[in-house]
């Protein structure tokens, strides 16, 4: 399942995924050469629920964590893991990526 | 104790252009706003939130859990009110009187509060007007909806409270203040409303644990279920996020939609709230689906259906 290109992935930035098959949407933050995905689903409450404020706007004023806008909650990029908020100690759900020889971000085949 | 309620609620985030650009979208008017410092976003009788950098030296110490509220500026009726408040409160805590004639405290668990006189501007603004079979309350011709019809919010309404001792909470808020507890979902918590303020709540409580404590959402109140709806949808279509809604809550019977925030809370649009007065006997209800709403739906794009298929004709 191709998500996008790194072209269209600045460092820095986050975007997030519709995927066909997948309730929630797919988190892609990429830091250099590195992307790391999410499911958008805060772990506050059971089921998770999707935590931008708005499109895109997953990460916190200084990028240093990912922020659900809901209550607060903040998030390690690389390891998943509540540092802050109603979720301390609990984790994002991973989702494996790959990065392609041509530059494209894809969803690992057993990511699904 | 005459309590009207929050006239602003102050925090100190760390995103400061992006809560400009979720509070001026959600309808607030931006007053002395700059960047760097922040500034007060009002509603339409002058009641607010103050945003400023978490690290302005003016603000109160912040909550240890990282939560982005950093005091509730509390308005009473006048400056008898603001003297019953001090008497009271500085009973067993330091209350400071500051030079603009404020008052300066803790609650029991840590939130900072001030007081005073309120300056909110009561509005000569009618609410929603609804048409009912052999009870039209519009003027012949006055239409009910359109596209680019004002829906701003007009007061603060109410805060949402996570707090790590619920009986502590009411033993400030009611037993110190005067508060009345109108409701109260087992399992959360109660709603709580001032004296000198008919409204259903203008405080809730939700016990959490100790590492949650903070402010949980934030609501205005709009003038009626239309204005709710367009200002919701208009904010879906400009690219923010709903948390939960539209629907109506059954205490209270407020109307909501609430949204994700830079705020680090949600920030709700409310509407038609009940009021009550002392002859009010408190309902309780298990906190769940059932007791939340009397309805929920979910925003979906405009559609319409036609005559044949194939759409309109020319």
């Amino acid at each position: 399942m191709l998500l996008c290109h790194l072209d269209e992935l600045p460092d820095g930035s986050t975007r997030g995924f519709k995927v066909a098959g997948l309730r929630c949407k797919v988190i892609v933050v990429r830091r250099g050469d590195r992307v790391y995905g999410w499911r958008d689903l805060c772990p506050h409450y059971a089921g998770g629920t999707p935590m931008a404020w708005k499109r895109d706007a997953y990460l916190n004023g200084e990028g240093t964590h990912i922020a659900c806008a809901a209550h607060g909650a903040w998030f390690e990029i690389d390891t998943g893991v509540c540092v802050q908020g109603p979720c301390l100690g609990k984790r994002l759900t991973r989702v494996p990526l790959e990065i392609r020889s041509d530059g494209t971000v894809a969803m690992a085949t057993s990511g699904r | 104790m005459q309590i009207i309620g929050p006239d602003v609620l102050v925090f100190g985030v760390d995103d400061v252009p992006a809560c400009h650009e979720f509070l001026t979208a959600y309808g607030l008017d931006a007053q002395d706003y700059t960047p760097e410092k922040g500034g007060l976003f009002t509603g339409l009788d002058g009641t607010g939130l103050e945003i400023r950098r978490r690290d302005d030296p003016s603000l109160p110490p912040a909550l240890k859990t990282g939560n982005m509220l950093r005091m509730q500026v509390i308005g009473v009726v006048d400056e008898a009110a603001l003297e019953a408040v001090q008497a009271e409160l500085s009973k067993d805590r330091q209350v400071l009187r500051l030079a603009d004639g404020s008052l300066r405290c803790q609650d029991d668990q840590g939130f900072e509060l001030a007081f005073r006189v309120t300056t909110r501007k009561p509005l000569d603004m009618p609410g929603e007007k609804v048409n009912a079979p052999y009870h039209p309350a519009r003027a012949a011709n006055a239409i009910g909806v359109s596209e680019d019809m004002p829906a701003r919010p007009r007061s603060l309404s109410h805060v949402v409270l996570f707090v790590p001792d619920v009986d502590v909470a009411v033993g400030f808020y009611r037993d110190r203040l005067g508060f009345r507890i109108t409701d109260t979902l087992t399992g959360a918590g109660p709603f709580l409303r001032p004296q000198a303020n008919p409204d259903h709540h203008t405080h809730f409580f939700i016990r959490t644990p100790v590492y949650m404590q903070g402010c949980e959402h934030l609501a205005f109140h709009m003038g009626g279920p239309t204005e709710l709806m367009l200002a919701g949808s208009r904010m879906i279509r400009a690219g923010f996020e709903s948390f939960w809604g539209p629907g109506r809550h059954k205490f209270g019977s407020n109307w909501f939609w609430y949204f994700k925030s830079p705020l680090g809370c949600n920030v709700e649009f409310d509407a038609d709230m009940d009021i009550h007065d002392d002859d009010w006997a408190p309902r309780e209800a298990p906190m769940g689906p059932e007791a939340a709403q009397a309805f929920l739906f979910q925003y979906r794009d405009k559609w319409a259906p036609t005559g044949g298929p194939g759409g309109p004709k020319p």
